[in-house]
């Protein structure tokens, strides 16, 4: 038996349901000891003056990559059938600038609202209800924006293969990257208490 | 040494274990290569009995003029045929070679081939490779030309043929084919030649194929 459960029909979609719900749980579990809902935590992170949201985001991304290449180097994950989300660059960028402006004008991301939600913080009610306005314009006008969604359409892209590097050598790239990251980010986060900018 | 460990801050810790899983990783291989698969014949032949890996020309056509990116089109037919005539978009990979593709189990394939034999045939080498999302041209090249390059309008038509066929005529001039409408017959065979490969927004239209009405019967 090996991973993902799912395409491989070791379960249906209900059990999927279910599996969900307790992935889910437990990622709001952990996004809400991150601190991840409070929103000044969260908008500091674009002040420097607290970088735990790159720390968080960065130990994630390393803890998936580590498990998923050495799961599958072993044989228990089968990862060309984990699903890539194909790029169209420009949609994308365009995309992500409307997130990171929205993140830092209402302090959440979509994820982190939901756990301040159930925390019960009233900011996040009306940054959930922007959301879902956003998902309804979005929704109603996508016949006028599709030709543009689908633009610039690069296909399934992976590191290994835009850099012609083996796989493994993008993991210890990647790794070394994100040590560097977090000592870079410590660093600036004692640079910017010293300044004493903190609100 | 080992008090020197002991010592360490957690996050020293969990950075040199995983800066030690990192080197590691440079000399353990490829994930890609870590797997292999068994065929489940019950559920193949289900799968082929209810038809759903077949995409119809007209689906094809609509994805590639949508400019879609979420599958690949692969050609197996020999680099020859392909050379004279492919769907915009399509990449040549000969059946012979399918096996060491570069394709990935996660994507959607979606194979041509003349008529619809060797892709189905590529469609079985994938399947048994547990490739979940291969698709298969519906009658290959052969009705793709039938269907979306040279579309028919017989005389006799009825209204629904009718705005089928204006429907096909946007398709067809994408792809830089001819609509030949007052066919009395839909089993003539139009002599046409193919448009040249070329993507659809370069298509030049006095490069395009001769336009032929073809009225004779049998």
């Amino acid at each position: 038996m090996n991973a993902p459960f799912f395409k491989f029909g070791y379960f249906g979609d209900d059990m999927s349901l279910v599996v969900a719900f307790v992935i889910g749980i437990g990622f709001g579990f952990f996004l809400e000891r991150a601190g991840f809902g409070s929103g000044r935590k969260l908008t500091a992170q674009f002040y420097f003056y607290d970088m735990t949201v790159f720390k968080v985001m960065f130990t994630a991304i390393i803890t998936a990559m580590v498990g998923l290449y050495y799961l599958s180097v072993l044989g228990f994950v089968d990862l060309s059938l984990v699903y890539q989300m194909p790029t169209y660059i420009i949609p994308q960028v365009i995309g992500g600038l409307i997130l990171g402006v929205g993140f830092v004008v209402g302090g959440y991301c979509p994820g982190t609202s939901c756990v301040a939600l159930s925390t019960g913080k009233v900011d996040a009610v009306v940054y959930l209800l922007g959301i879902i306005g956003g998902i309804f314009v979005f929704g109603e006008s996508f016949s006028l924006i599709k030709d543009f969604y689908y633009s610039t359409a690069l296909g399934q892209l992976t590191l290994p293969q835009i850099m012609h590097l083996p796989y493994g050598l993008i993991v210890f790239l990647v790794i070394l990257m994100a040590v560097g990251g977090f000592a870079g980010a410590t660093w600036v986060e004692k640079r910017i208490a010293a300044k004493g900018v903190k609100s | 040494m080992k008090s020197q460990l002991f010592q360490m801050t957690l996050n020293k810790k969990l950075g040199l274990t995983v800066g030690f899983l990192g080197f590691v990783a440079v000399f353990a291989g490829n994930p890609y290569k870590g797997s292999g698969a068994t065929v489940n014949v019950k559920e193949l032949a289900i799968s082929v009995e209810k038809e759903v890996d077949h995409v119809s020309p007209e689906e094809l056509a609509d994805w590639i003029m949508q400019g879609k990116a979420d599958f690949r089109l692969v050609d197996l037919r020999s680099e020859k045929e392909f050379a004279e005539y492919h769907i915009p978009g399509a990449e040549n990979i000969p059946l012979a070679t399918i096996p060491e593709a570069d394709l990935l189990r996660s994507e959607k394939i979606v194979l041509c081939s003349e008529g619809g034999i060797h892709s189905a045939q590529g469609w079985f080498f994938l399947k048994a490779k547990d490739f979940k999302a291969v698709y298969i041209l519906r009658g290959g090249l052969d009705e793709w030309k039938d269907k979306i390059l040279f579309p028919k309008l017989a005389v006799n038509a009825t209204a629904y043929d009718k705005a089928a066929f204006e429907k096909a005529k946007a398709a067809s001039a994408y792809f830089g084919g001819t609509p030949i409408s007052g066919v009395t017959d839909q089993s003539v065979q139009p002599q046409v030649a193919l448009p040249k490969i070329e993507m659809p927004s370069q298509a030049n239209p006095q490069a395009g194929p001769q336009k032929k009405k073809k009225k004779e019967g049998c």
